[in-house]
């Protein structure tokens, strides 16, 4: 689903060019959940943003779900994300001046799909805030605002889900809610799952980590591997 | 398209509903409804005054003659469904009882006077009334004057060239007397039918014909067209109102102007409101943009969106301006109906179309940086929030409201000098205000440093808002620098109108005062409280030739613009005067005055001085020798220097003033002046009662007129100065609202940083009075430049210093700005921690 291969990003500062990403090349199939984890300023969420299209490589290829993001300009990711991706922020990123459903319905407006409205009253109620459809995001607690958040990426049905520490606002009570709601759509929609976290609970729940350091990718380790070492 | 505009209106109403629209559709709506008012008001305003200095012309157009004018042209007149009426005149003797004088005969068509009224009284210098009826054949109406120049009264008869007419009433007023207090005769006003029995028109005399003209002004445009190419400048001149050249004429002139400035600089206000609130408006939707941009949102979908939102914002902000405008334009003319004579009736729809106008091209120009940058806010700002715009240079921003500024200045007023001024005031202000800015953040980083007290923290805000604040600065500067500027004009222009009219101005001439006379006058006047101005000593000449060249032909302060044939002359006498003092409101322009001391010349000739004006038409330069006649006498004298006069004195004025010596053989009489309350009108007969060979001229009619227009005006004025205040004060609450705004987030860290209210509130005070300061010094020193160039070239004053206000501005400004910040702050602060944390999401 996704393959990366030598991809760098390089930023131009005022004390010349400074590299954030060394060269790091790795492979999510379809269906599969990764973490990517590591200390603050590791380039956790530039790689998420150069994975998602939201950013430019400088060097390398990537490539997802069979289109190669590395070669498209600006217009042309954004028809991708719109037809195949995902998000989940971790300040939500709900917009202010729309209400909850209506939030909910901007992918499928944005990518054109029909009854908008339906899709979205639908998926409100798979998290349970149907009785807040019409209330405005600051209206809303924070866990209430990531559900919503959370409706919002799946409305489309996305092959692959981009979250960027989807719990790091909430307390411990609502993260664990809102993880299992992540994890339960993910398993229904059968999405690709990538997030970056510090939560290493969150961590553990998915099949793979990917560890960054100093904009590397240092280690990779998969609940697989750990099964066949414990076994 | 159709989800851009679902997303656009969705978005605009839940905007509108939550009151987050509020301050771009407030600049909107306020620059709608100031620009439309205004102009509105104007327009209007400028109608009546047209109106009534048309009563001046009585009628809107006039053609003059020296010859009969061709019965063709006026029919094609009234044809084209404008008014005609004629007038002939002609100066004449006219012989009463026993007396006979030199009047200014005027023989009137029905229809007279198009525009203004005639206005007569029951017994000479009497109170007076309009009528509306003109004198019947065989009828006389004489001026007061003549009453005690010919001795008679109402019912005698009066002879008039070859005919006898009967004294039927006083005439006391015609609409186009002219303004000239002097080198006039008193009116005779007879049927133009009956012009023909007196034959005074005949060969050798000098006549005048009229015809007046009244109708819409584009019919009377499209005759004039019509009419132009027959016409020959030799012998024929059209006026119109706007040609108007009397001291009514420059008022309404300078009046007008003003309004067109007060006009612009509203425009200008609307400008820099919208430019605040597109700013802020654009900077609330970065976030919405990322996140519409991650979701698959195309840049041209983004575009439609904020493109149709804005014109969303914009036509409603049109819609209400213009409700609100034309209530507010009611408003003040009602309330001004009494004093000011506005046609409520009329419409006009130019201020509309041009309040619309400013309305989309503010609304769409100034949004178009704003939006520029928001539609380059790259999506990688939903996981990076301190990425903005793309879009880093601001040349496009300066190119795109600069340039709307000046086209919107340009397009209202027509007039490239005027849009020009203002337009280079303000890239001088702001120019210089970027200079101060930076000059304050380099100091201001010495005294931001240290310990956190109130001052250190408005220091420390000001100086790393540094461009933000610049901006701020220069919106606070350019809105003061505009209320100033509407402000010190209004004040200079109302005390110029009045320092024509001081109270007490003499608004009674008396002439033909012998030298026995003048004591006893003066004496007899003073004895009865009337105080008496300077005598002038005023001897009849004839002017006779310039360098023995002869000139024969007459012409009058009134009749200037007739035709030249040959070298023109006065003709007519001369009041001749001499002095070694040049005049109050006389002003030489070429050579020197004539000292104190006798010429010293070789050619012993005399000196005289000459009004520059008349020695232009009668072409007499420097060095040139001029001759008069008096009596039996013959004087030459050297012209010595050219004056300029200030003729809407109202004191005696006077074309050729010679050296005493050169008058020594001669007696003069004497000329004053004196002013009489209107109550004490009716003491004039015993006043002069002793003086029976004195002659009074009634001025005291057209001080009035002036008065009661000037008067008007200013009240005009000073309606137009409230309405831009009002629009000002506006601007300047709606720009601290926006940079509260901004500061929020700072507030709301402070606070939850456990700071004390009053320490931010005292911070945040401190900051915009430092901001308010700054602003109102900038303001007084453009506002001095802007003053400057306005007043030598547009609206041709005397340039003057207002040093007061370098204190005043900076003083007001601090107050209003620290005021209103203070205000902000504490509605902000009114709000508890978790409030403030929540506005910030």
């Amino acid at each position: 689903m996704i393959k990366t291969q030598h991809i760098t990003k390089i930023v131009t500062t005022s004390e010349g060019p400074l590299q954030i990403l060394q060269p790091i090349s790795f492979q999510v199939k379809a269906g599969e959940s990764v973490a990517i984890v590591g200390a603050s300023g590791s380039g956790k969420s530039t790689l998420l943003g150069l994975l998602a299209g939201l950013d430019e490589v400088s060097h390398g290829e990537i490539w997802l779900d069979g289109e190669p993001l590395h070669t498209m300009g600006e217009e042309a990711r954004a028809r991708l994300r719109g037809e195949k991706v995902g998000f989940i922020f971790q300040s939500f990123m709900l917009v202010q001046s729309l209400t909850a459903i209506e939030n909910i319905m901007l992918p499928a407006e944005i990518a054109g799909l029909g009854d908008a409205k339906g899709r979205a009253g639908k998926i409100l109620e798979q998290v349970g805030l149907a009785h807040r459809a019409h209330h405005y995001p600051n209206q809303l607690s924070g866990g209430e605002q990531q559900r919503v958040a959370i409706a919002r990426a799946f409305i489309g049905q996305p092959r692959i889900l981009f979250a960027d520490e989807p719990t790091g606002n909430l307390d411990a009570a609502n993260s664990h809610k809102i993880e299992n709601l992540l994890f339960r759509l993910n398993r229904e929609v059968g999405t690709t799952l990538v997030l970056v976290t510090h939560d290493e609970e969150l961590a553990q729940r998915c099949d793979r980590q990917l560890v960054m350091q100093g904009g590397k990718l240092t280690e990779a380790t998969s609940r697989e591997s750990e099964k066949r070492e414990a076994s | 398209m159709g989800v851009s505009v679902s997303l656009a209106w969705r978005l605009f109403r839940h905007e509108a509903r939550r009151g987050e629209l509020t301050i771009i559709l407030a600049a909107i709506v306020l620059s709608v409804a100031s620009v439309l008012s205004l102009s509105l008001f104007s327009e209007r305003l400028q109608g009546a005054l047209t109106e009534r200095s048309a009563a001046f012309l009585a009628a809107d157009s006039q053609l003059r003659s020296r010859y009969p004018i061709d019965e063709v042209w006026i029919e094609v007149a009234q044809s084209r469904q404008l008014s005609t009426a004629q007038q002939v005149s002609t100066r004449s003797m006219a012989f009463g009882q026993n007396e006979m004088s030199l009047v200014d005969l005027r023989a009137v068509s029905a229809e007279y006077p198009l525009k203004g009224e005639v206005k007569v009284s029951d017994a000479p210098f009497g109170s007076t009334y309009g009528v509306d009826t003109m004198p019947d054949a065989g009828e006389a109406w004489l001026d007061s004057r003549l009453f005690q120049l010919l001795d008679v009264s109402l019912g005698d008869k009066v002879e008039l060239g070859d005919g006898e007419f009967t004294v039927t009433r006083v005439l006391a007023e015609v609409p186009d007397a002219g303004f000239s207090v002097f080198n006039t005769d008193p009116i005779v006003l007879i049927n133009l039918r009956d012009l023909a029995t007196t034959n005074v028109t005949g060969p050798g005399s000098r006549v005048t014909y009229k015809v007046y003209f009244s109708g819409q002004p584009d019919k009377l445009d499209t005759y004039f067209e019509w009419l132009a190419p027959q016409l020959n400048d030799e012998l024929h001149s059209w006026r119109s109102v706007g040609d108007d050249d009397s001291p009514i004429g420059r008022s309404v002139e300078t009046a007008e102007r003003y309004f067109l400035l007060a006009s612009l600089l509203a425009i200008v206000l609307a400008a820099v409101s919208i430019a605040v609130a597109a700013q802020r408006y654009s900077q609330r939707h970065f976030d919405p943009v990322a996140v519409m941009k991650t979701l698959g949102a195309s840049q041209s979908m983004i575009r439609k969106i904020y493109l149709l939102q804005v014109m969303l914002i914009a036509l409603l902000g049109i819609v209400l301006g213009i409700i609100i405008g034309v209530v507010i334009q009611q408003v003040v003319v009602i309330a001004l109906a009494e004093q000011v004579n506005v046609s409520l009736g009329v419409w006009h729809w130019r201020p509309v179309a041009i309040a619309v106008f400013t309305g989309a091209v503010c609304a769409l120009l100034f949004s178009l940086y704003p939006l520029m940058r928001l539609f380059s806010v790259p999506p990688l700002r939903v996981l990076r929030r301190d990425l903005d715009s793309g879009l880093r240079s601001r040349t496009l921003q300066f190119v795109a409201s600069g340039g709307a500024v000046f086209l919107l200045m340009w397009a209202y007023s027509r007039d490239l000098s005027i849009s020009m001024i203002l337009f280079a005031s303000g890239i001088a202000l702001v120019a210089g205000l970027m200079a101060v800015t930076f000059g304050l953040i380099s100091v201001g980083r010495k005294l931001g440093s240290g310990s956190m007290g109130p001052w250190q923290l408005a220091w420390a805000r000001i100086r790393r808002r540094a461009m933000d604040n610049s901006v701020q600065l220069i919106s606070f500067s350019i809105t003061i620098m505009l209320l100033l500027v509407v402000l010190v004009m209004r004040n200079d222009m109302v005390a110029q109108w009045q320092a024509q009219l001081p109270a007490g101005t003499p608004n009674y001439f008396l002439s033909n005062i012998t030298d026995t006379q003048k004591d006893r006058l003066s004496a007899h006047f003073t004895q009865q409280g009337v105080g008496v101005e300077d005598f002038y000593p005023v001897v009849r000449g004839r002017f006779v030739a310039v360098n023995d060249e002869q000139v024969n032909t007459e012409i009058t302060k009134e009749e200037q613009q007739g035709p030249r044939e040959g070298r023109e002359g006065l003709g007519r006498e001369a009041n001749l005067t001499w002095s070694y003092t040049l005049q109050k409101e006389n002003r030489i322009v070429e050579g020197s005055w004539q000292g104190s001391e006798p010429t010293q010349q070789s050619d012993t000739l005399h000196q005289v001085s000459v009004e520059k004006e008349i020695a232009g038409r009668l072409d007499i330069g420097l060095g040139d020798v001029l001759t008069f006649n008096i009596g039996s006498e013959v004087i030459q004298a050297r012209v010595t220097s050219l004056r300029e006069v200030n003729w809407q004195t109202m004191q005696p004025n006077f074309f050729f003033v010679l050296e005493p010596s050169a008058m020594q053989a001669f007696s003069p009489t004497y000329i004053t002046s004196f002013h009489l309350p209107a109550e004490r009108k009716a003491e004039l007969t015993a006043l002069l009662a002793p003086f029976a060979s004195v002659t009074l001229f009634d001025v005291d009619t057209r001080i009035n007129q002036l008065r009661d227009i000037v008067g008007q005006v200013s009240l005009a004025v000073e309606f137009i100065l409230v309405l831009v205040l009002a629009a000002g004060s506006l601007v300047l609450i709606a720009q601290v609202q926006a940079s509260m705004d901004e500061r929020q987030q700072e507030l709301a860290i402070l606070r939850t940083l456990g700071a004390r209210g009053s320490l931010i509130r005292l911070s945040v005070i401190n900051e915009f009075i430092i901001i308010g300061l700054v602003a109102g010094f900038m303001a007084a020193v453009t506002n001095e430049l802007s003053l400057y160039m306005l007043q030598t070239q547009v609206f041709q004053m005397q340039a003057s210093l207002h040093l007061p206000y370098w204190l005043i501005a900076p003083v007001v400004g601090a107050c209003v700005v620290g005021v209103l910040g203070a205000l902000g702050c504490w509605r902000l602060l009114s709000l508890n921690t978790v409030q403030l944390l929540r506005r910030m999401v």
